[in-house]
């Protein structure tokens, strides 16, 4: 089933959590709704889940305004950060629940609910947990429970909030994978929330980064990644050194290096601001570019993250570079070694707006 | 568990830990235990016989029957209010929450005497609704309505005040869960939220069922005390008691007491019965930790 949403507005006593939001989600897709905590990407799923009423704007499912339709009637299944599982129930009541609580002419024979729950407690590998009560089990287990329970009543669309937000990191992994290969086999449309760009850029298809209420940039994960439209989104997708751009003699220049080529800066008087990745920044012989001295070198696994204290910046304030671990063992970079440092990449855009 | 339970805290030394449960059970002792046992002695000061005649009195009688059957009215009533309220205050956002809540603390705040002069107010022979009554020859103060009326207003708060806490911390994502699930309203209630909430539901009927019988204040206003028609037990003792009858007074007081105690017994019971009891609130308590930090 497709979703789209067209000018949705939402807004809490004198809180705009959601403004003006469009957003189309085709069939099969698996979107992920990214931003800061107090963005609106909750409250953007709770009202495409029909657990909150939009103020103005409509949903669209398949076309057909939705807006106004009970959560019953909705076929989206939703999945919370904390699981809400039904503690009183055993892990086979839970995944039976949505089944056992049709109307009667609908509802499956008691025998065919037995095989369709064992069914999908095996998709989700835990067929050996029916008996078992949600407090005996693990977070993870509980959230492919959660899951489970939510896929019974095959919904045309899965709504995830936060799924993987309360488990620790090495299961997270593990069911992101999971999770992105259930998508695949199964084929619903899939949209998920998280505040972690890492999460959003390993499981998704589509990105959307909402901030403040408004969705800043939406589309594939490298795309956005790569050519951020607003410094907002560059920050936000992954770590960023930030420098301060000069104009002299109609030319740019961070430090001594002149950025002309890319960035359109005039004279004029909004300043602006260079973003550069960790890994977009080049080392080099001392002459070879803006001198700077290596003040901390750090091996993380199979890259290694070295601070430079570039010549005229704040020495509070040291530019973070990537290397290859490879690199790094033919250089052998040390702490208080000078180097020359260049840009392969950059951005720049106008300090102050749409900041953080 | 088990080793919480041994665990004293660390730095406190073994005379200080004595000397505090020391105290605890001494205060106990004379605060509870002595007079609950000076309640069966008196009862039983003249003899089993003498005891026996006294609670098999006609007149004691009808005031177990009158006291039972008043709580049998005002629990029911006030346990469909207490969920009513307590699902409205935990579970939705509405204009004048905090006023409800206020209201329904205000039977705690008001004395019982004024909530039983309330009652002649409203429905006594100069009251606002006196003359309609008598006009169709309804008699609510000094007859068992009034009784009724005033015994649900004092106990009131009870199972809502149980309740609210509750389901404020278990969240609306279980029945959230459930209507994309499919239920109806109804079904999430009897499937979800009555289980979720069923211990502390238990709990609030107790205490309210043990004000209900215990009520003196309110009751006594609207009551007239008419021996063996719109006596309660409380009252019966009072007036056993006014009459210098201590051996009779002492032995309705025993009845009294008991009920209590059956009650109390009836709530140990089912804990103990329930192992889950102690497991569901702890999971409660770490659901409301984890989501605070």
């Amino acid at each position: 089933m497709s979703i789209a949403l067209r000018g949705i507005c939402k807004q809490f006593g004198e809180f705009a959590a959601v403004k003006n939001i469009d957003l189309d989600v085709p069939t099969g897709a698996l979107i992920a709704l990214l931003g800061p905590s107090g963005c609106g990407k909750t409250t953007l799923l709770r009202v495409i889940a029909g657990l909150e009423t939009p103020d103005e704007g409509q949903v669209l499912f398949d076309g057909r305004d939705a807006t106004l339709w009970p959560i019953r009637d909705r076929k989206v299944g939703f999945v919370f950060q904390h699981y809400a599982l039904f503690r009183h129930m055993s892990v086979f009541e839970n995944v039976a629940f949505g089944l056992k609580v049709k109307p009667r002419r609908e509802r499956p024979a008691a025998a065919e609910i037995r095989h369709k729950v064992n069914a999908l407690l095996e998709l989700v590998q835990l067929d050996w947990s029916g008996d078992r009560y949600p407090a005996q089990l693990s977070g993870g287990q509980r959230q492919r429970v959660a899951l489970a329970r939510a896929l019974a009543v095959a919904p045309d669309v899965l709504l995830l909030d936060e799924p993987f937000g309360a488990l620790d990191s090495q299961v997270r992994h593990e069911l992101r994978r999971w999770l992105r290969r259930l998508h695949d086999e199964l084929h619903f449309t899939s949209i998920f929330v998280t505040h972690d760009q890492q999460e959003a850029i390993e499981v998704a298809d589509t990105i959307a980064v909402l901030n403040r209420g408004r969705i800043e940039q939406s589309g594939v994960p490298s795309e956005v990644y790569d050519l951020p439209t607003s410094a907002f989104v560059h920050r936000f997708l992954g770590q960023v050194n930030e420098l301060p751009v000069r104009v002299r003699d109609g030319r740019a220049y961070v430090g001594p290096i002149d950025i002309s080529s890319t960035a359109a800066v005039t004279g004029g008087a909004t300043r602006h601001i260079a973003l550069i990745r960790p890994h977009e920044i080049e080392i080099g012989p001392e002459a070879a570019g803006w001198p700077a001295i290596v003040t901390a070198v750090r091996v993380i696994g199979p890259i290694v993250r070295l601070e430079l204290c570039a010549e005229g910046q704040p020495v509070n304030e040291p530019l973070e570079a990537e290397i290859s671990r490879e690199r790094f063992e033919g250089e052998r970079f040390s702490a208080g070694q000078k180097v020359g440092v260049r840009f392969r990449r950059w951005q720049v855009y106008p300090a102050g707006g749409a900041a953080a | 568990m088990a080793a919480a339970e041994t665990h004293h805290p660390a730095g406190l030394a073994e005379p200080g830990r004595l000397l505090l449960i020391a105290v605890a059970l001494t205060f106990l002792g004379l605060f509870l235990v002595l007079p609950l046992l000076a309640v069966f002695v008196q009862a039983l000061a003249k003899g089993i016989s003498a005891y026996w005649a006294a609670v098999s009195n006609p007149i004691a009688w009808a005031a177990v029957k009158l006291t039972l059957a008043v709580a049998a009215i005002a629990v029911p009533f006030n346990l469909v209010f207490g969920v009513a309220a307590a699902w409205a205050i935990a579970k939705f956002e509405f204009r004048g929450k905090s006023t409800l809540i206020t209201l329904i603390d205000l039977p705690f705040a008001v004395s019982p005497v004024i909530a039983g002069l309330i009652f002649i107010l409203l429905f006594g022979a100069h009251g606002w609704f006196g003359g309609f009554l008598r006009l169709h020859h309804i008699r609510v103060v000094f007859a068992v309505p009034g009784i009724v009326l005033a015994t649900i207003f004092v106990t009131f708060p009870f199972i809502a005040r149980e309740l609210i806490p509750v389901m404020q911390a278990q969240g609306k994502d279980d029945e959230e869960t459930a209507l994309s699930l499919g239920a109806t309203g109804w079904q999430t209630f009897w499937r979800v939220t009555l289980p979720n909430i069923r211990w502390g539901l238990m709990y609030g009927v107790l205490l309210c069922n043990a004000r209900a019988m215990g009520e003196f204040g309110a009751v006594s206003v609207v009551s007239g005390h008419i021996r063996g028609m719109t006596n309660t037990m409380p009252l019966q003792v009072e007036i056993l008691y006014n009459e210098y009858n201590y051996a009779a007074a002492f032995a309705v007081a025993s009845l009294l007491a008991l009920l209590a105690l059956l009650t109390l017994a009836g709530k140990s019971f089912m804990e103990w019965r329930q192992p889950e009891l102690r497991h569901a609130t702890r999971q409660t308590r770490d659901r409301t930790r984890r989501e605070n930090t």
